[in-house]
């Protein structure tokens, strides 16, 4: 069989792949059954999930990894090393607290933090344990508190503020299941007598519900485990609260057995008193971890070098090869982003986690779609960047807490998260997957040695038909939003800067439209207006966001700030890359001058046979 | 529209003379009706909406938004010297040229064809969206209706004007309220009550001011709390976050307290009314926001505020509101939420806002062009589906067609 036939096979066979390793059961840790223990439901942020995503997202929250590795100070003075996971570590915090403290869960990057804290800055990133944190909590607070007058102060009081929201949120997770110096066992024993003292302790500070709600009660009343044990005061059996005893005194004695026997009652106590969150208990968890956005961006990377590959031999096969990878990553992706829905039970774009992956996934389409029809690797190409890309993004953005958190009140709208945010991240998808056809454009007549005129043109109209699209899309989604805002606030058009980014973008496509239809702007020209294109809609998107601002400005970023300028920065270059005069960039030229003889690009012939 | 492959459209047709023997016409009607006038408009609303962007962390929304969005054009203060020149554009300047560029270009450039139907509804659809701007600029009135559980309200205020109200309580039965915008409290000017023998006069007035208090005798007025208050002007603010709070020193006319005539300071920061008695007759003076009274009232009932369990997120907010009308006989219950406001007499209520658990501040909005860019988006719309679409299948039919014929030449030997 020729290799042309073999490739897109063995690409879909390293898809499934890949798709089987994530969907591979967990391996219990020791003999643990940390994956049971994980798919334990609580209510936490308002919502029901599984504890083993309280621990990612705390561990996210504090550490920025969903994992922990380091050192950790022995009894002797020696240190030894430690790997956990998110469910060992929350197991620690919440039972063998004086342990847990000694691990260096806290990312702290700001200098002025770690001088306050006293510790030593180590190499890019430098992690601080709760028991270094805990002495100066005090200054901390007090430095969140400043009335800032300059930049650096301003700077310093973020990061102390941030800092100190971290350590209120470990704090909160400790306090979770028993109160120091005693243990949940204890406290059954003498019949939750003293936890009804400190009931609002425990009840008030409590990160997550681990118990459901009593028969009868609102599906959204799950309660502390102050609360159960309050009632356990009065004389009631809690056979979960025994369960979480048991399971916390088997975990603190390594008794690998008596926990699996723990969580197996947990699960069965709570599956028979709540299926619904039992269920969102096990689907999340699987969720987490299947990671599918993960296998989506590994697809579109390897699609990419599929596509690498095709532009040193054989092209035809590797081309679609690339393309069957493209689609696969589309496919798990778009797995990812119906989960999502399912789990969160919103429309798929509630905040900036979840626009970035669907502006990924909407983009990939429409290049599937591009290249499905045109088969020369651009729609590839360009599809599989601003996948990935975006993916990376959202992955970083996932550091700031739950990505499935319940909406505030003003935007707790199906219909309008459904129509306005969703068109207009499609216009966003539309107007990068221009940019990078754009940038795709410039190279191609940079780079590619004997390159077809047919294919410049074909790039040209299919930059022109994408920025339609964006065009479309933006302007349909910038007034869906007029309107909502008409709806819910009685102003149609505000002059927000979320908004006004919006009409940015719109303009900008509308004035290549126009420049295009009045003939002043060929093809160089409409390539560099819509890598311009790319630093509008970052703008729009992040840029704003950072102004601090608004009705809108709900997500306030720094370290994005860098990589949102290095971006912009770059983009502008590569426009004056795509404006360069012919005669300087004629790739033949080049080549001709260099190395005289050159061979046929076009005609997969000359390697194939 | 050009398919992609062809080169670029050559210049339009030169188009009749719109008006024989006026030479000078004919380039202004090119440029009122060309592209590039388009484009630099353009350009000039991106330039000025990024510039209101930036301005608003420095001036507030709505001072960036008059600065640059809903000015003719844009000043700009020389420093160090009183001078201000125009250096922009503004923006109802630009959208003005826009319109007008649009409808001549519309006129003299496009056929009415089917295949260009879709570029009609668009433009039309836009010029409606920018004329629903310039309407919301110049008629939208917002105010607020501030009430507690239980308290009955029949008037909205004001969120930046204040006035004066000089209230005659002497009726037991009922007030009468007189008003005094504070655009009329220039100093010097002489404010009469109608139809009562009382009248003051405007000694000092301060849009925006700092209000504090000083030893008794230290003060700025002789009267009501005037002797042991100060009042000093300050820059007047626009940010969102801020509002105005004025000052005025007011002389009563013909009155003396000791050597000095009788005085009183008022401001929006004194929560309280100052008691004046003359005649027989007992005034209450005080400044307030101002204030527009309803044919109806909205009684509250319970404002809620739910939140997500175990968070302090926001899940709702809500008003359960009576509303009455004497002159209707309407008397019902209205539920206010957010996203789901009250529209009655020409004005809709938002739950906007709230302060701690009892007290609900509704948004009042009246705007008569508020259907103008529900008409107009779904006009661009449907037009910019119809163009794309038309284009969309031009374009593959031509593909196709090269297609065929390239495969019948490659086809003959």
């Amino acid at each position: 069989m020729k290799l042309e036939k073999i490739l897109p096979w063995a690409a879909a066979a390293v898809a499934v792949l890949l798709v089987g390793i994530s969907l591979r059961p967990a391996r219990g840790v020791n003999g643990f059954d940390l994956a049971g223990f994980g798919q334990l439901p609580v209510l936490e942020g308002g919502r029901v999930k599984p504890l083993d995503s309280v621990a990612r997202n705390a561990l996210l929250m504090l550490r920025q990894k969903s994992s922990l590795k380091g050192e950790v100070a022995g009894a002797d003075g020696a240190t030894a090393k430690v790997k956990l996971t998110a469910s060992e570590w929350l197991l620690d915090v919440l039972f063998r607290p004086a342990r847990a403290d000694a691990y260096p869960a806290f990312v702290v990057d700001d200098p002025d933090m770690l001088a306050l804290l006293g510790v030593e800055q180590k190499g890019s990133r430098t992690y601080a344990r709760f028991q270094d944190l805990l002495p100066h909590l005090d200054d901390v607070e007090r430095q969140a508190m400043i009335q800032p007058t300059d930049n650096d102060q301003r700077r310093v009081q973020r990061a102390a503020q941030n800092l100190a929201e971290r350590a209120s949120l470990y704090g909160k997770l400790k306090v979770s299941l028993q109160l120091p110096g005693t243990t949940l066992a204890d406290e059954l024993g003498k019949g939750g007598a003293a936890a009804a003292r400190n009931l609002q302790a425990m009840d008030q500070f409590a990160q997550f519900r681990p118990l459901p709600p009593a028969a009868g009660a609102k599906p959204t009343d799950w309660r502390t485990v102050g609360r159960g044990l309050a009632a356990v005061a009065s004389g009631q059996r809690d056979p979960i609260l025994e369960g979480w005893a048991s399971l916390g005194k088997a975990w603190t004695a390594g008794d690998a057995g008596a926990f699996n026997a723990a969580v197996a009652s947990i699960a069965q106590h709570v599956r028979a008193a709540n299926p619904a969150g039992a269920r969102q208990g096990v689907l999340e968890s699987l969720f987490n971890r299947a990671d599918p956005f993960f296998s989506g961006f590994a697809l579109y990377m390897l699609a990419l070098l599929s596509l690498f590959v095709s532009w040193l031999a054989r092209p035809a096969a590797f081309r679609s090869a690339a393309l069957v990878l493209l689609v696969a990553g589309a496919v798990v992706q778009t797995v990812g982003i119906v989960a999502r829905v399912v789990l969160q039970g919103y429309p798929p774009v509630t905040n900036l986690y979840s626009s970035a992956v669907v502006v990924g996934w909407v983009a990939v389409v429409v290049g599937i779609l591009l290249e499905v029809r045109y088969r020369r690797g651009f729609g590839t190409l360009a599809a599989a960047t601003v996948g990935a890309a975006t993916l990376i993004i959202a992955q970083n953005l996932a550091t700031s807490g739950d990505t499935m958190e319940m909406m505030r009140a003003v935007l707790d709208s199906n219909f309008w998260l459904a129509t306005h945010v969703i068109t207009i991240v499609i216009g966003y998808a539309g107007t990068y997957l221009a940019g990078f056809l754009a940038i795709a454009a410039t190279a191609y007549r940079h780079l590619a040695p004997n390159r077809d005129r047919r294919d410049d043109r074909l790039l040209g109209s299919m930059i022109y038909g994408v920025v339609c699209f964006a065009l479309f899309f933006s302007f349909v989604g910038t007034v869906l939003g007029g309107i909502w805002a008409d709806q819910s606030w009685g102003r149609f058009w505000g002059w927000d800067p979320k908004e006004n980014g919006a009409l940015l973008i719109v303009l900008w496509t509308a004035i290549i439209l126009h420049a295009r239809w009045g003939g002043y702007v060929r093809e160089r020209g409409i390539a560099a207006m819509a890598i311009f294109g790319n630093v509008i809609t970052s703008l729009s998107w992040f840029g704003v966001n950072m102004l601090g601002v608004g009705l809108h400005s709900y997500g306030f970023m720094d370290a994005a700030t860098f990589w949102l300028a290095t971006f912009c920065g770059s983009q502008l270059l590569l426009m004056g890359v795509a404006l360069l005069p012919e005669r300087f960039w004629k790739a033949e030229s080049w080549r001709a001058s260099r190395e005289p003889s050159t061979h046929d690009r076009a005609t997969p012939a000359v390697h194939g046979e | 529209m050009k398919p992609a492959s062809q080169p670029a459209p050559a210049p339009p047709a030169p188009p009749p003379a719109p008006s024989a023997g006026a030479s000078w016409l004919t380039p202004l009607w090119d440029a009122v009706t060309s592209l590039k006038l388009t484009l630099v408009c353009l350009s000039v609303l991106m330039v000025l909406v990024v510039a209101c962007t930036l301005a608003q962390v420095r001036l507030g929304t709505w001072g960036a938004v008059e600065l640059y969005m809903r000015s003719w054009l844009v000043w700009w203060d020389v420093p160090r010297t009183v001078l201000s020149v125009p250096v922009f554009p503004g923006g109802a300047l630009t959208g003005l040229v826009l319109i007008v560029n649009l409808l001549a270009a519309q006129l003299r450039r496009l056929e009415l064809s089917w295949k260009k139907s879709g570029l009609w509804v668009v433009h039309l659809g836009l010029i409606l969206l920018v004329a629903g701007e310039f309407i919301s600029a110049a008629y939208q009135r917002e105010h607020q209706l501030l009430f507690e559980n239980g308290q009955t309200v029949n008037y909205v205020t004001s969120p930046t004007k204040a006035e004066l109200a000089i209230i005659d309580r002497s009726d037991p039965r009922h007030d009468e309220v007189f008003s005094i915008p504070q655009s009329m409290l220039r100093p010097g000017a002489v404010v009469q009550v109608p139809g009562r023998p009382l009248a003051f006069r405007v000694k000092e007035f301060h849009a925006n001011s700092q209000v504090g208090t000083v030893d008794r005798g230290m003060g700025m007025a002789s009267a009501g709390l005037g002797p042991e208050l100060v009042a000093r002007g300050v820059p007047r603010t626009s940010r969102d976050d801020e509002r105005n709070m004025p000052a005025v020193v007011l002389e009563r006319v013909g009155a003396q307290v000791g050597s000095g005539p009788e005085s009183w300071l008022l401001s929006t920061w004194l929560n309280r009314a100052q008691r004046l008695e003359h005649e027989g007759r007992t005034y209450d003076l005080m400044m307030r926001s101002e204030r527009e009274y309803l044919p109806y009232a909205l009684l509250l009932k319970k404002f809620s505020h739910d939140r997500y369990p175990g968070t302090n997120i926001p899940k709702n907010f809500s008003s359960a509101v009576w509303l009455t009308n004497p002159s209707t006989g309407e008397a019902r219950d209205v539920l206010i939420k957010m996203n789901q406001p009250l529209r009655y007499g020409g004005k809709t209520f938002y739950q906007a806002s709230f302060q701690g658990e009892n007290v609900s501040i509704l948004q009042v909005v009246e705007n008569p062009g508020w259907l103008l860019p529900y008409f107009s988006c779904l006009l661009v719309s449907v037009g910019l589906l119809a163009h794309f679409g038309i284009s969309l299948a031009r374009w593959v039919r031509g593909q196709s067609a090269r297609r065929a014929a390239k495969a019948a030449l490659e086809a003959t030997p």
